[in-house]
């Protein structure tokens, strides 16, 4: 199958401007035959929302203009980045990633680790999410993630114990540090994560990270995808747009697994009681 | 020390932030003040590649017969860019201010010429629809060695960001003649002025320091341990400390809920 990453640059505050903008790359990939279209964080709304965070909230299942994008997904795949706000939940705003396939919204994903030192301020304007796990889709099992979720990889932990064969990371991640090649330094921090996680879970790692720049900050770009055991199938440009296709083959994850026995050799329930003895002690 | 920079990625970057910024606010055009130093002709070069040459003027403004070498480099420096520029006197509207408010003091004289500057800067960038680009360094901006309302006014900073010692390597790569990159810096506030001696020391220590205490956040003891007299950084702290003001917008006093500058927050790019 393939795997589209599209590292777009999204419109600050305008969610129909981005909902078009994410209409017509759904509608590009789909000519390229994609079976999955990774959009980044806060795709359709830009990042550095502040105030206008509940201006640009949205309910999923009701919202006519992301129901446009649901609608478009027939036949194929979307990961969508968007600010969620539900009915049983007024006024609680939550940096979230919407699974959508065939027309129908499989999965929604709220931002765990919440950036909120220096330039972030994540934590400031959105609600906590509390949850990771994993589902089945039309491309395997997939677990979700945003951003800084990544970099704390006790969630990619979780997702793999829970059987994910992708693990798919939406970013905005801004570039910091030109004292590198030919990217900002952050950009390695990302990659080094990518590799790690995808050669010690043994399944496909997507990233995908927006360009463009928003007051004075530049969006890294340089989306990637992994193949099971840290092979890099695919990196997209810094700083400029581009949507990367590549064909990833699912039967990967069981060549991986046969020859690296992590998985089988896993015990998530050690970790789990160890864990608990970890957490009960710092309570303490 | 401030790391050395990737000097070609640098420019990819900033070139980009000054599209990107003029072209959200539907502006193709950028103006700036070329003193014939090193941190202008940086400026000019990196908005003669964003916008294309024809859309940049270089305003180069004297005081006078004052510092003719500089004079000679910016219109020389323009030339070589191929942007517009035009040289305008500022030495009538400041004698006759200062012959009705006369002053002994150098640096409020410097201060005022600065901000006439500003204002033809700022009245030719309405009369030519372009914004007004910024040329203060991070090392500038940190010590606050920059005169409010003066110099430091602009719609865009792209080199706010770089010590003096990277935007020395970032013109190198972008080819300011060797004539500018050589000089002593000044702010030319006065004839045989240079920013080293009016700071009291040379812009490699100021980084140096400065580098330590800003982005590896490092004590004074730390900084003072690693071989600075401590004198030279203490006075760097309290320049640090004393310009804070002019790195934000002036403070309001908060009488509502809501007040611009404390909790009405939204971002420049709004809806672009």
């Amino acid at each position: 199958m393939k795997v589209a990453l599209a590292q777009v640059s999204p419109r600050l505050g305008d969610v129909k401007a981005n909902v078009e903008l994410h209409l017509d790359v759904l509608e590009k990939a789909r000519r390229g035959k994609a079976d999955l279209v990774v959009f980044p964080e806060l795709g359709l709304t830009g990042y550095t929302l502040k105030d206008l965070v509940e201006e640009v909230a949205l309910d999923p299942d009701s919202d006519p203009l992301f129901r446009k994008i649901t609608a478009r997904t027939r036949g194929l795949a979307a990961v969508v980045g968007f600010v969620e706000e539900r009915p049983s939940e007024k006024g609680l705003f939550y940096n979230s990633a919407a699974f959508i396939a065939d027309g129908r919204l499989l999965h929604v994903h709220r931002k765990v680790y919440l950036p909120t030192n220096g330039m972030f301020e994540e934590a400031k304007f959105f609600a906590q999410g509390r949850d990771f796990r994993t589902f089945e889709t039309p491309v395997g099992r997939v677990g979700l993630l945003i951003c800084r979720d990544f970099l704390h990889y006790g969630a990619s932990y979780v997702h793999y114990s829970s059987g994910a064969d992708m693990i798919i990371c939406i970013s905005a991640a801004p570039g910091r540090g030109v004292g590198g090649g030919d990217a900002f330094e952050t950009s390695r921090m990302w990659e080094l994560m990518g590799e790690a996680m995808s050669y010690f879970s043994t399944a496909f790692v997507l990233y995908a990270n927006r360009v463009g720049i928003e007051d004075g900050v530049t969006f890294a770009g340089g989306s990637f995808v992994f193949a099971p055991g840290g092979r890099l199938a695919g990196r997209a440009a810094y700083l400029d747009p581009e949507l990367l296709v590549r064909q990833v083959d699912l039967a990967a994850v069981r060549e991986a697994r046969k020859k690296w026995l992590f998985k089988r050799d896993e015990k998530p329930e050690v970790i789990l009681r160890s864990l608990e003895r970890a957490v009960r002690a710092a309570e303490d | 020390m401030p790391p050395k920079i990737n000097a070609p990625f640098v420019e990819k970057v900033l070139v980009r932030f000054i599209r990107d910024k003029l072209g959200k606010c539907g502006c193709k055009k950028g103006i700036l003040g070329l003193s014939g130093g090193l941190d202008s002709a940086v400026c000019a070069a990196l908005a003669a590649r964003a916008l294309g040459p024809q859309n940049v003027t270089g305003l180069i403004m004297p005081y006078g017969r004052a510092f003719p070498e500089d004079v000679r480099d910016a219109g020389n420096l323009a030339r070589r860019l191929g942007i517009r520029h035009e040289t305008i006197d500022i030495a009538p509207q400041v004698d006759l201010y200062f012959a009705a408010h006369p002053t002994t003091s150098r640096v409020q004289r410097g201060n005022k010429m600065a901000r006439e500057r500003m204002s033809i800067l700022y009245d030719h960038s309405a009369r030519e629809g372009s914004f007004v680009l910024g040329t203060s360094n991070k090392t500038e901006l940190l010590i606050g060695y920059g005169t409010i309302h003066g110099d430091m006014a602009c719609a865009v900073n792209p080199m706010g960001d770089l010590y003096k010692t990277q935007v020395r390597e970032l013109a190198a790569h972008l080819r300011v003649p060797a004539a500018i990159r050589r000089k002593s810096p000044t702010a030319g506030l006065w004839p045989g002025q240079t920013d080293e001696a009016e700071i009291g020391l040379a812009y490699e220590e100021l980084d140096d320091i400065l580098y330590g205490l800003v982005e590896e956040r490092k004590r004074r003891k730390e900084i003072i341990e690693a071989g600075h007299r401590p004198a030279v950084v203490d006075r760097v702290v309290r320049m640090i400390r004393n310009s804070e003001f002019k790195r934000k917008l002036p403070l309001i006093a908060k009488l509502s809920p809501r007040s611009v500058g404390h909790d009405f927050l939204y971002p420049y790019d709004w809806g672009k």
